[in-house]
């Protein structure tokens, strides 16, 4: 037991000690800023969930919200733990260490467990925390209801957690022999997720059929089944909340039964997966064909930060998963019926089939935040390209082009899979187009600017250096701020034609394009080469 | 206190790092184990370790095997890896105290030895700062000390002078002495024949993962004047 306490701990002080140094609080103003970040992001959420709350109050089943927001939190955990658990597993730096000591295997697992744990619960806190408060001082304080809804939120992560483990580290083991495991790991991923938000999509589409939802709605927890039964530990925990003792005791239970499956597996996952993975690294290779012409140096430092991502299946993955998501969810809506594809043809949607087109196809450069760790992703290499004969306006220039080719590629599949739906004309579609390459290369530069001022090339695993960074939260807030700004231009000229306001959002983010190039290629240059690591 | 029996390493299909090792080390030696880049030196000691599984054969250490009683072997000894991978956003005190609890080490003993580790490399006044901040030098020191810090019965380190100034070179040979001396066993492998001439009582030579020569330097030496280096060179020529 000490052990794991001790192993544990150390883990534990790792991760968060990251965490702080990535705060950068030696900056006065960008400190205070950071501690600004998350009420920011937490606010629209909040809102969201209390009107989700309001709405099944006035039904009088507020304990709803505690079912829709679990079977939500359960989802996002269960995304949020595949590459953390790939990046602490089987790319952290300590395995050469551990794999050492004298502790047992289980123990390794469930210490490296209680931070993916930690994380999640932190995460899921973040929405289930408020949904806690609204139904238990919705209608003043109720113990019982703060009581059972706390301990709910501390279970919340270890199923999708204790799940993801068990679907990631035998498929990882898997893979670690096979000669394009990066390829397929990412394949794997996708498919794994794929696979989750259909199900969830088509059971939920199920029990949305007008005939179903009358008979859901006559009876007594109808409502509940129907959300819950996706999801049915969901339901037990509902009726966990409202008091059910047995209820409280099959919860409680199904958790339980998955920290003893995982207890009882975790030598063979240790074995056949974790020390599996790590031995097949060495491969033979066969000897290609060599090329000798000479290439451009801004070619291949594009290249090179090219491979940096395709190269690490956590940095693949994590670009996929942000970048492609739209394309997914989108592909995924279209095949399970969800989406009605007449709908968005809809005549009353004309005059915003232009926006949504738009915000459509620039979603991957808001989600991807590419060039906020295009000098993060780099790590201990990042020296070479400080090394080597090249001009620190070439390295920048070389990251922000990686960055625009790779949102050029989202944008353009999801261009390709949505201008045929929705009514738009050419000229809209080459508009569309030409806002959102202007938009891709604004947000580009803009988010090299977080990354130079936050290097953080010191990272423990590939998840700490593009996920749980702090440079993605400000890059996040940014949109968000733009968005608002954008908002407020639309109330002010929200009269004119469709066509004509995302002109002028084209025009002004084309001159904050060049005010941006103006200092990234001249203060920020400098920033650069003065940058300490 | 170590046997390696066929010892085998095999990569992918037909990669064969190591092929079938036959080794036995015994209490109180200073065991160089030398061969040339990729011979297969650091996946013996990955082996040994427990890091990486052989293809075939296995390892005894103190007559457990790292196979069926894994945790009683690698109670019996501490590693040091060519590379520093080690936590380094703790303080270096941290991680000295986790390795003291890994090897359950009593309070008194660990605040002994880790003063008087820390103080011989010179890292004592280092020990709160976090280790991102450790130059390659000091991370090597720091690993050395907590590898130290068990006492155990068998030390392993992987290139171990590599990175390290000359005063810190000179304290861990002396230290390796003392530790055999006092009972334990040493194992490491080197690039530095000088070092190994003048510290192992035995040397191991591994060439395309065979063993090629395994004895004193006196007798690997026997019928010749020629220096550890120019033997080795010979040995380890391609036709």
């Amino acid at each position: 037991m000490n052990k794991l306490i001790a192993l544990t701990r150390i883990q534990l002080k790792d991760f968060f000690s990251k965490y702080t140094q990535q705060m950068n609080i030696k900056n006065k103003w960008l400190g205070k800023l950071m501690i600004l970040l998350p009420i920011v992001i937490l606010l629209p959420l909040i809102q969201m969930i209390k009107v989700i709350y309001d709405s099944f109050l006035m039904i009088g089943k507020p304990e709803l919200v505690i079912t829709y927001i679990y079977v939500g939190g359960t989802l996002m955990g269960f995304f949020m733990a595949i590459p953390l658990i790939v990046s602490i597993f089987f790319y952290a730096k300590d395995l050469s260490l551990i794999a050492t000591l004298p502790v047992k295997k289980d123990t390794i697992v469930f210490a490296k467990l209680a931070t993916v744990y930690v994380y999640l619960m932190g995460m899921s806190a973040l929405i289930f925390g408020p949904a806690v408060y609204f139904y238990a001082f919705g209608e003043g304080l109720m113990v019982m209801r703060l009581i059972m809804g706390l301990l709910a939120m501390l279970m919340l992560p270890v199923f999708p957690m204790i799940f993801a483990t068990l679907l990631i580290m035998p498929f990882m083991g898997f893979v670690g022999g096979k000669s394009k495991r990066n390829l397929m790991i990412i394949i794997g991923n996708v498919l794994f997720i794929v696979v989750i938000i259909g199900f969830q999509m088509v059971v939920s589409r199920a029990a949305m059929e007008p005939s179903n939802l009358m008979s859901i709605l006559a009876q007594e927890d109808g409502l509940m089944h129907m959300l819950g039964q996706s999801f049915p530990p969901s339901i037990w925990l509902t009726k966990m909340v409202r008091g059910s003792l047995i209820n409280t005791l099959w919860f409680l239970l199904m958790n339980l039964v998955f920290v003893l499956l995982l207890k009882f597996s975790s030598n063979r996952l240790y074995s056949n997966a974790l020390i599996k993975y790590n031995q097949q690294s060495t491969q033979t290779v066969k000897n290609g064909k060599a090329n000798y012409s000479q290439r451009s140096k801004k070619t291949l430092l594009i290249k090179r930060h090219l491979g940096i991502i395709i190269h690490n299946p956590t940095f693949l993955l994590n670009t996929v998963m942000t970048m492609f998501i739209p394309v997914l969810l989108f592909v995924i809506y279209t095949a399970t019926g969800i989406m009605d594809l007449e709908t968005l043809q809809n005549p009353m949607l004309e005059p915003y089939a232009l926006y949504i087109f738009i915000g459509i196809i620039v979603s991957p450069s808001i989600m991807g935040s590419l060039s906020a760790t295009a000098i993060t992703r780099e790590g201990g290499a990042f020296w070479e390209t400080r090394a080597l004969p090249i001009t620190a306006r070439d390295n920048i220039s070389a990251r922000i082009l990686t960055t625009i080719i790779l949102n050029i590629v989202a944008t353009g599949a999801l261009a390709a899979l949505t201008f045929w739906i929705l009514p738009l004309n050419p000229l809209d579609i080459i508009l569309a187009l030409l806002v959102s390459l202007v938009a891709i290369v604004l947000l580009a530069t803009l988010d090299l600017f977080i990354n130079i001022s936050r290097p953080f090339i010191h990272w423990t695993n590939p998840t700490a250096a593009v996920k749980n960074n702090m440079n993605i939260m400000i890059s996040l807030a940014s949109r968000i701020l733009l968005g608002g700004a954008f908002y407020l231009v639309y109330l002010l000229i929200g009269d004119l034609s469709p066509q004509l306001i995302v002109g002028i959002y084209g025009g002004i983010m084309a001159g904050l394009y060049v005010i941006s190039r103006q200092i990234m290629y001249g203060k920020f240059t400098q920033k650069f080469l003065e940058m300490e690591f | 206190m170590l046997e390696l029996k066929g010892l085998t390493k095999v990569f992918g299909k037909e990669k064969v790092a190591v092929n079938h090792l036959d080794l036995s080390i015994e209490q109180g030696e200073i065991f160089g184990f030398i061969g040339p880049n990729g011979a297969g030196k650091t996946t013996t000691l990955r082996m040994i370790t427990g890091i990486i599984a052989p293809s075939e054969g296995d390892v005894t250490i103190g007559g457990k095997s790292i196979r069926t009683d894994a945790i009683e072997a690698k109670q019996q000894f501490t590693f040091v890896p060519d590379q520093s991978q080690i936590y380094d956003a703790i303080k270096g005190i941290d991680y000295l105290n986790f390795i003291a609890d890994m090897y359950e080490v009593s309070s008194a003993e660990r605040k002994d030895r880790i003063e008087r580790y820390t103080k011989l490399f010179q890292i004592d006044d280092a020990l709160f700062q976090t280790v991102n901040s450790y130059s390659h030098g000091m991370r090597q020191k720091l690993m050395i000390c907590g590898a130290l810090l068990p006492n155990p019965k068998l030390f392993i380190l992987d290139e171990p002078h590599v990175g390290l100034d000359p005063h810190s070179n000179k304290i861990l040979k002396d230290l390796m002495r003392e530790h055999c001396a006092n009972g334990g066993t040493v194992l490491f492998s080197s690039h530095v024949l000088e070092v190994v001439e003048n510290l192992c009582d035995r040397v191991a030579i591994i060439h395309k993962g065979k063993l090629i020569a395994c004895d004193t330097l006196d007798n690997v030496k026997r019928h010749s004047s020629a220096t550890l280096e120019e033997i080795f060179l010979e040995m380890t020529k391609d036709e």
